[in-house]
């Protein structure tokens, strides 16, 4: 049997622990980028964009142009090939430690603004490749060598975070293959800043405490234009560890039709309308 | 003939716009004219002032005696008063701005209608007319100016020139988060911006600001960012980014005294070092350092070009005294053009395979990649000894040298016409240009002119040519060189 070529491999050898929930994650997304290319996408169309930690290294497994940015400022750096050239379509993979620690203001601005880029937050609830510190969306009482008295305050509620910042697309999934593609082709179909956040066990630093017990699909009849709904349900888990009775929802909790940061700047919608980069116009 | 003239007032009254226009018209009369800036962090009350001087030969600086004084209110009578020289006048009384105006067009025999032109660009336009009508009428006095040709010459502020410069090597996108005195160039981009079609951004702060410019840059969008020190201490890790992933991101780092918040809205010479140093790692880089706003549009042109031909960052260093006080330009600027050539592609804050594109640990390809980045330097710093790395004015064959960088220039300039002294001014940061180094060894004496407190530029020369310079004019209270008194501390010097 001869394997075809996979457009997307980069050859590059895979370093992350066997088992890890990063390889449900990378699946998801490939599966979900080769079929826009087989849809018609060219690879050219794309951006990604990571940073440092263990997330970041899906940029070294995706075959799609971008950068590999600093710790905590992929969403700026998203932002900024955005505005360099507005067609691309924009990928950003962020940790919770860069997402909701080093990098927090920028997300709060983003999905106000509403860049057109998708977010995805591999969320394992702690530092895991500087080998176990907390982040802000760690529960209290973890332990590592360097918090030995443990953690003594809660962890934010990143949805509600985003929410209350007027994000435009607010997902949360978990870590599985299926799950990821559902969500970033349910996100393609929205214009602007699309926030998906990824829960995932680090099987190191911070083992599966019972999410999968807990999680559950948002139900059908929910109105996810409703924000007093969304907010509720974003509300029935509160991070700080998993606890019989929690409610840890998964599926889309708000849209919102509103104009993107690409709607406000007349040059940018110039260069969308004739599809062309900055360097064209020359 | 020379008119050193003193507008002042609380933040508000409006000296700084009067200055402004009177300036531009002395200027489309045809006279040289400079004018200087001096304002409080804040925005209502307070004093202000600024210090106009214009002459039918060359200017580029003030002095600290005038000729007139115009006091918006008592408080610039008090503080400045003593400054007015023996047959000086003050003009003074409770009325707006253009009342002064008036007064002022009319003794310096400019006719109204000059004056009205610049009032119909201005806000309120019929009370100010009225208030300048009413001063135009009042005056007694006549100073009898001298009548000059009129040469159209471009007045401009240093950071009006960048912002042109920028223009005019095909800018973007320009990225910044609002600080004193880097604010100026993202207000004349801004405004610019239906005219020319590039597109200006304000985000959450700097870091946001440097790392969206590389993610623009890397697409192939010819992109710079800007900022004063302080914003610049947050961008650093960027510029290291930029280093390693070949980007070409263009800084704008106006500085102002520091440290950390230092004297906000004052200026200083300060950041040489951190402009060369900044960033960890090693990567090679330009840092530019114009001297007038003719040198301001250039060197803008000049870091986009290097920038985009050899894929490195680079710094344009400049300061309030330069980006806020306006000029009149002797020259026509030449631009260096440069085309798009960044290529959207993979680009990694980490060592990066070139293969794969992807991040290495591999000691093989790391060693390589930094002996790139040293070529890159090496090409870098021959293609620059094309441009004018450093300038000679005055007496080239003197043995008295006065070596500066940067906004001193004007000071210096108007102090060594006349006198027995070769003056060198260092433009190209880095790369350094070396062939400064056989001029310099020719010289008697060095004496260099910093508005600093320890000569950073005199450790760049040890440090590149191994020259040492002891003695030195260092100023060093956020106030820039004063032509007068620098002059004074030239003549004790030779």
């Amino acid at each position: 049997m001869t394997t075809k070529k996979q457009p997307l491999e980069t050859g590059t050898t895979m370093t992350w622990c066997p088992g890890c929930f990063n390889y449900q994650i990378l699946a998801g997304v490939k599966n979900y980028f080769e079929k826009e290319l087989s849809n018609g996408k060219k690879k050219e169309d794309f951006a990604i964009c990571a940073g440092i930690g263990c997330q970041g290294k899906m940029f070294d497994y995706i075959n799609l142009n971008g950068l590999n940015t600093l710790h905590g400022r992929e969403i700026p750096t998203s932002l900024g090939m955005k505005m360099g050239n507005p067609n691309l379509d924009v990928y950003c993979f962020i940790g919770d430690g860069g997402c909701y620690n080093e990098g927090v203001s920028h997300l709060i601005h983003a999905a106000r603004e509403n860049v057109d880029m998708t977010c995805v937050v591999h969320n394992n609830q702690v530092f895991a490749l500087t080998v176990g510190q907390p982040t802000g969306v760690t529960e209290q009482g973890f332990t590592d060598k360097t918090t030995p008295e443990g953690v003594s305050v809660k962890p934010f509620n990143p949805l509600k975070l985003v929410m209350s910042s007027n994000a435009t697309f607010v997902a949360r999934v978990f870590a599985d293959m299926k799950q990821i593609e559902w969500v970033l082709s349910e996100a393609k179909k929205h214009n602007g800043f699309k926030f998906i956040e990824v829960i995932q066990p680090c099987i190191i630093f911070h083992p599966d405490k019972g999410y999968k017990e807990q999680l559950k699909e948002i139900p059908k009849t929910h109105d996810v234009t409703n924000f007093d709904k969304a907010m509720k349900l974003a509300s029935e888990w509160d991070y700080n560890g998993v606890k019989k009775g929690d409610k840890i929802y998964t599926g889309i909790f708000y849209k919102e039709k509103r104009s993107t940061i690409i709607g406000k700047h007349w040059q940018l919608k110039e260069l969308v309308k004739k599809k062309k980069c900055w360097g064209d116009r020359e | 003939m020379k008119y050193n003239i003193l507008f002042g007032g609380k933040a508000g009254q409006g000296s700084n716009t009067l200055t402004h226009i009177l300036a531009e018209t002395l200027a489309e009369q045809g006279y040289y004219v400079f004018y200087y800036r001096d304002y409080m962090s804040l925005i209502r009350g307070g004093h202000s002032f600024n210090i106009l001087t214009f002459s039918d030969k060359p200017v580029h600086s003030h002095e600290s005696k005038y000729e007139i004084i115009v006091a918006l209110d008592e408080n610039t009578i008090n503080l400045h008063k003593k400054d007015l020289k023996k047959k000086g006048v003050l003009i003074q009384g409770k009325y707006p701005n253009m009342y002064f105006a008036g007064r002022m067009y009319k003794s310096l025999g400019l006719s109204f209608k000059l004056l009205d032109k610049k009032l119909k660009g201005l806000a309120r336009y019929k009370e100010n007319l009225i208030e300048a009508k009413k001063g135009y009428s009042e005056e007694k006095n006549n100073f009898n100016i001298k009548k000059v040709p009129k040469l159209i010459r471009k007045f401009s502020s240093g950071s009006v020139a960048v912002a042109d410069g920028a223009i005019k090597s095909g800018i973007n996108n320009y990225f910044a988060y609002p600080m004193t005195p880097a604010t100026a160039v993202l207000v004349e981009l801004a405004q610019k911006q239906k005219q020319n079609g590039h597109l200006v951004l304000e985000l959450e702060n700097e870091i946001a600001v440097a790392n969206a410019g590389a993610g623009c840059a890397i697409t192939g969008a010819k992109t710079m960012v800007g900022t004063s020190g302080g914003g610049f201490c947050l961008m650093t890790e960027a510029l290291s980014m930029c280093g390693i992933a070949k980007i070409p991101l263009v800084f704008y780092l106006a500085q102002r005294a520091g440290p950390a918040s230092g004297v906000a809205t004052y200026t200083a010479q300060a950041d040489l070092h951190l402009a060369r140093h900044s960033g960890h790692g090693e990567f090679s880089r330009v840092v530019l350092a114009p001297g007038d706003p003719v040198e301001a549009e250039e060197l803008t042109s000049q870091v986009f070009y290097l920038t985009q031909k050899y894929g490195i960052p680079g710094i344009l260093i400049s300061d309030k005294h330069l980006a806020e006080s306006y000029f009149t330009t002797e020259k026509n600027p030449v631009i260096t053009k440069v085309g798009h050539l960044t290529k959207f592609g993979r680009y990694n804050s980490y060592e990066q395979d070139s293969k794969t594109g992807s991040g290495t640990e591999d000691a093989v390809i790391v060693k390589k990649n930094v002996e790139e980045r040293k070529k890159i330097g090496e090409r870098l710093r021959k293609e620059c000894e094309k441009f004018d790395g450093f300038k000679i004015y005055g007496k080239k064959n003197s043995k008295n040298c006065v070596i500066f960088w940067g906004s001193t220039k004007g000071a210096v300039l108007d102090v060594i016409s006349g006198l027995d002294i070769c003056a060198i001014q260092i433009l190209y940061v880095e790369p350094f240009p070396l062939r400064v180094q056989k001029i310099l060894e020719g010289k008697e004496k060095i004496v260099a002119v910093e508005n600093n407190s320890t000569g950073q530029l005199c450790d760049l020369i040890r440090e590149k040519t191994g020259i040492l310079i002891k003695d030195k004019i260092l100023r060093y209270d956020a106030r820039p060189f004063l032509c007068d008194e620098l002059e004074k501390e030239l003549r004790g010097k030779f």
